[in-house]
């Protein structure tokens, strides 16, 4: 079969011609999403515009989790407390350098990345319920930092001003609008170049690796540095989402980092599909959406305050439990396995 | 001189409350393979149960075991009805090592709504069963009281009996055997559903102790957003990783010294960095001991 | 097959973009925003459910008890006013997300006494109601740097700082306990190091210092913190943080039978919330304390006897504290400066009222508010007492004494000023 050296050399031009094609067809797929959220954005009110803003910087979030998780398999309860470092430094690098918001955010993903780096190699021979713990610890403990360090601004927090939008854009071009267009161009980059991460080799590897530790390294991948990989990539794309985060706020404070946002990124994931990134709009739009609707809800058929206080949290909390029990792999997984079995009952 | 001493007392007193909490997480772990965070929770509606019987009964040690039975109970339907299912649902890929944690997690915010709605206006309040004034050596208070010895004490015999319990008895090895390989204690005729059950209902009275004495040992008053609940949780699951999942004593060592590490580093180092220290805890004995001081080392690879 | 999807994608974009053009074209509106011929919304955010709320989540229901009394009398000018509120669980994210729901969704008219220095700078920065036009109102927190007018020129402070409250403790102890030796305890954010720029410009000198992370109040380390004063063998013992804060050290240092003399801030001082809580009351007995309001307990002042009774009518069984007195005193502020903001308030009339008149609103505490064009320092002052027997609150000589400063290098004097009377059923006459 492979014999003939011209007969390889079309195969490998065919394999090379249609992994082109597919980069391709991403690509542009990315493109007119984004052409899409402009003309989205210019023609929908100012409240969506932010919550639009919201469900970037968790799509960038949520993505980072179903890179660590989904695909390498590690459990992180303190993807929190990397967003913290990316938003930190970010902010840091602005006030004190005044470098411009592109730089800052590069700044971000280079620190938390870092961080990341350090925790993976801390990590590596850590397994679930342990690696669990240590990134819970983690999350608890870092925001708490920023109190005994007077550059980090303490309880009250930093300001993060990423600049009013350029004149050239119009007078009645609101700040949410330019926040909106930074976080979703940043997504649109940020989840073309995972997805091209994540086809590759070392994606590959993760999976590897996740699903049988010792069959991996038997065929020759090196697990510990896979893992390690996983970890500062993930950091990375963490430390981007909390800059963007501190950006829509406007402030990086310890306040904004609590313990419940490392859990929502792991709910947003779930909810998504923790192996799916196509998923990742699924979970980003239902962290942004569900508190609102909660609320809305909660306003219309709660009788006395206690109920309407305690109604949000009671309904987020079912939602999470019916999400995990009945959608455990995400509805994109669902949707595939139900259309996959569909297909094969046809044939037989 | 006097300093240690109460510093060393502190951190005993503290550790072991962090030490019934990590005892309820190892039950579950062994018992299930779950790490449940709705534990804090469930400690706090047995609290409420104990609340309740202390206002009808008027007396903390009718109120104690009715929190215990009580919350026995709660964590038993849990797994009978919620668990179960979870487990048969996402058993495969990488969703196993995380829908627990996430139903879990949503467990929690249930427990909390639910208990918020009954309870949430009520001024709540458990008087203690013994004075907890401190014993006086000369001029010198310490910072040990009967109440603070019944809580030492208690944390010693739970041990020994659940310690007992796994070693000594038919069920105890059943538990243990449920826990590492249900389909070969199943073929051996264990029945591990009922084994599951039973893990649970042991780590929710042991939850439910820690709830009482952790209310007692306080100020007495505790409502669903106290602080002491949100810390018992995060203690305790980290005394649990720091002593190893795998063991009951170690659920005890690593409360201990996560009581004991953070007390002298508030009182010698500085009252900041309380919610810093258990990391680097954490980091540093994971460094020595991947699997926790007791745990069990993992399977040789190829 | 990749191609029909790309077509599909265009063909859904184009009509969702024509069907978002109709949608936006909202009808124009002539009356101010939140503002209706029979109604007046007004939005809230604070913490409502996690650690943060303790305390907290009891000013919505006293607001809105105050509000519910002034509607059945009439309103304001023949408005209702309705308050929205937003649990905001003490996360900056999620107060700006919701004061984004309460202006740009639910179209309020104006925010009250939003909570957290954190959160308020938050909104500040990103939901910038100062470019909006929209009035802050009564923010619910001690930070001086909200009166800056520049900064943040529709926010208005109404409570004394943590700064001024420092000062007029080291002035109490510079002439009543000169030559003791002091230790402080404090949260190691900023409101501890408020504190502590206060007490240095006091002239106070501690023998040590305690702080303590925000969060971490428990038994344990409230022992902690006993044992260090105690290895210090200080007399006096300043509590300057949060309602749980004191509550720990009281009720741990009757366990250890400590009992230096205590000084209290009023933050972590109303004797209502320490008792229910568990202190006993011969812990608090003779310990100092400090509020710009009267004692909660004082059921002989005017405004006390009137906003227990609203309060009690409108959520029995609930206690009567200072977070309810506060609550419906800036309820009461409120309804003022919308009254005086004439027959159709808008957002810059109700802000003028507050920038000429604020200092004639009447309210229920013991120094004016310091409202001008150019400073939106709220409350100045507080009055000195001591705790009774049964634990309550009470101004030392029976008389309530008040002291004002500034949050800079002002001196600290005793204030001349003398609360006008209630006007007739706490109502907006």
């Amino acid at each position: 079969m492979f014999s003939s050296s011209a007969h390889r050399e079309s195969w490998e031009q065919r394999r090379l011609d249609l992994h082109k094609l597919k980069t391709a067809n991403h690509f542009s797929l990315f493109i007119v999403f984004g052409f899409f959220l402009f003309l989205l954005s210019n023609r929908v009110d100012e409240l969506r515009v932010y919550q639009g803003a919201s469900v970037a910087v968790f799509v960038i979030a949520i993505s980072s989790i179903i890179l660590l998780t989904g695909y390498s398999g590690q459990v992180s309860l303190g993807h929190g407390a990397l967003m913290a470092i990316g938003a930190y430094g970010a902010a840091v690098a602005r006030n004190e350098l005044h470098i411009p918001i592109i730089l800052a955010l590069v700044v971000a993903v280079l620190l938390a990345s870092v961080g990341g780096a350090l925790l993976g190699a801390a990590a590596a021979r850590l397994s679930g319920p342990y690696l669990a713990g240590t990134t819970l610890a983690l999350a608890v403990g870092l925001p708490s930092l920023a109190n005994q360090f007077a550059i980090l601004g303490g309880e009250q927090g930093l300001v993060f001003d990423v600049g009013s939008p350029p004149t050239k854009l119009g007078a009645d071009f609101t700040q949410y609008k330019w926040f909106f267009w930074i976080a979703a161009l940043a997504a649109l980059i940020s989840m073309w170049l995972l997805s091209n991460i994540l086809r590759s080799r070392y994606g590959r590897n993760w999976r590897a690796g996740r699903s049988n530790e010792v069959a991996a390294q038997l065929s020759g991948i090196n697990t510990g540095r896979s893992k390690i990989l996983a970890f500062t990539l993930s950091a990375g794309i963490a430390g981007l989402a909390g800059a963007l985060l501190s950006m829509t706020i406007g402030t990086v404070s310890p306040s904004a980092f609590p313990l419940t946002l490392s859990f929502s990124l792991l709910t947003g994931a779930v909810l998504s599909g923790v192996s799916t990134l196509s998923g990742v709009m699924i979970g980003a739009v239902t962290l942004v959406a569900i508190p609102e609707i909660a609320d809305v809800v909660a306003n219309r058929i709660g009788s006395s305050e206690n109920i309407t206080t305690n109604l949000p949290g009671l309904m987020v909390s079912t939602l999470l439990i019916l999400a995990v029990l009945f959608v455990p792999n995400g509805p994109v997984e669902q949707h595939r396995a139900r259309t996959a079995k569909k297909a094969a009952k046809k044939k037989s | 001189m006097f300093t240690f001493i109460n510093t060393t007392l502190i951190g005993i007193t503290s550790g072991s409350i962090y030490a019934l909490m990590a005892i309820a997480m190892v039950l579950v772990w062994r018992s299930t393979r779950v790490i449940n965070f709705a534990q804090a929770n469930m400690a706090l509606l047995s609290t409420y149960f104990g609340y309740e019987a202390m206002i009808h009964a008027n007396s903390f040690w009718i109120a104690l075991p009715v929190a215990m039975v009580g919350g026995a109970l709660f964590a038993a339907i849990i797994e009978l009805v919620f668990m179960r299912l979870l487990v048969k649902r996402s058993t495969t890929g990488p969703i196993a090592s995380v829908a627990p944690i996430i139903a879990t997690l949503g467990l929690l915010g249930v427990i909390r709504a639910v208990v918020a709605s009954i309870w949430g206006g009520a001024d709540a309040h458990i008087q203690g069963p013994v004075s907890n004034t401190g014993y006086s050596i000369g001029k010198q208070t310490l910072v040990f009281s009967p109440l603070k010895l019944l809580i030492l004490v208690t944390v010693v015999v739970l041990v020994l009996f659940l310690t007992l319990l796994f070693q000594k008895t038919n069920i105890g090895l059943a538990l243990r055997a449920s826990a590492y390989s249900p389909e070969i204690a199943r073929l051996s005729g264990i029945k591990v559903d009922f084994v599951r059950t039973l893990g649970w209902s042991l780590a929710g009275a042991a939850g439910a102790v820690a709830g009482m004495f952790q209310t007692v040992n306080g100020s007495g008053t505790f409502s669903p957003d106290s602080i002491e609940f949100a810390l018992l949780l995060v203690s305790g699951f980290i005394a649990a990783v720091i002593g190893g999942l795998e063991s009951l004593v170690g659920a005890i060592i690593g409360g201990l010294l996560l009581g004991l590490v953070i007390s002298f580093v508030l009182m010698y180092i500085s009252g900041s960095l309380f919610f810093i220290a258990p990391f680097v805890i954490l980091l540093i004995v994971l460094f020595i001991r991947p699997q926790g001081i007791m745990g069990a080392k993992a399977a040789r690879l190829a | 097959m990749k191609a029909m999807n790309r077509r599909k994608l265009f063909s859904v974009s184009a009509v969702l973009a024509a069907a978002s053009l109709v949608a936006t074209a909202i009808p124009a509106n002539a009356a101010e925003v939140g503002v209706t011929a029979s109604e007046i919304k007004l939005g809230m955010t604070l913490p409502m459910t996690g650690t943060a709320s303790l305390g907290y989540n009891k000013i919505p229901g006293a607001a809105k008890a105050y509000f519910d009394y002034l509607n059945a009398n009439g309103g304001v000018n023949g408005r209702k006013i309705t308050l929205i509120v937003k649990d905001d669980q003490y996360v900056p994210t999620q107060a700006v997300t919701k004061t984004n729901e309460l202006i740009l969704k639910d179209k309020v008219m104006a925010l009250l006494a939003p909570l957290g220095t954190a959160n308020v700078k938050a909104v500040a920065s990103s939901v910038n109601p100062a470019k909006r036009g929209v009035p802050v109102l009564f923010v619910n927190t001690g930070f001086s740097g909200f009166a800056d007018v520049k900064k943040y020129p529709t926010t208005y402070s109404i409570l004394p700082s943590y700064i001024m409250e420092a000062k007029i403790m080291g002035k109490y102890i510079a002439e009543n306990l000169s030559g003791k030796k002091v230790g402080l305890l404090y949260q190691d954010d900023d409101f501890g190091s408020d504190a502590l720029a206060g007490f240095k410009a006091a002239g106070t000198n501690f023998t040590v210092k305690v702080p303590y992370a925000s969060g971490s109040q428990s038994a344990a380390t409230a022992a902690g913190w006993i044992t260090k004063f105690k290895a210090a063998e200080v007399d006096v013992v300043i509590l300057f943080g949060v309602t749980s804060a004191s509550l720990y050290m009281l009720a741990t240092a009757a366990a250890l039978k400590y009992s230096p003399q205590w000084m209290i801030d009023s933050v972590g001082g109303d004797s209502t919330t320490l008792k229910l809580a568990g202190v006993p009351a011969g812990v608090l007995y003779n310990a100092i304390g400090f509020s710009p309001v009267p004692a909660t307990t004082d059921l002989t002042d005017e405004y006390v006897k009137l906003f227990s009774d609203i309060y009690a009518k409108a959520v029995p069984g609930s206690a009567f504290d200072l977070n309810v007195l506060l609550g419906m005193n800036s309820a009461f502020m409120t309804a003022q400066a919308l009254k005086a903001a004439g027959q159709n308030p808008t957002r810059k009339s109700l802000m003028a009222v507050l920038n000429t008149k604020g200092s004639t609103l009447f309210n229920s505490a013991l120094s004016p508010v310091g409202y001008t064009g150019t400073s939106h320092v709220g409350l100045t002052g507080e009055w000195v007492g001591k705790y009774s027997p049964t634990g309550d609150l009470l101004p030392i000589g029976g008389i309530y004494t008040t002291y004002t400063t500034d949050s800079g290098a002002g001196a600290v004097v005793k204030s001349t000023y003398k609360r006008p009377a209630m006007p007739a059923k706490g109502l907006t006459n």
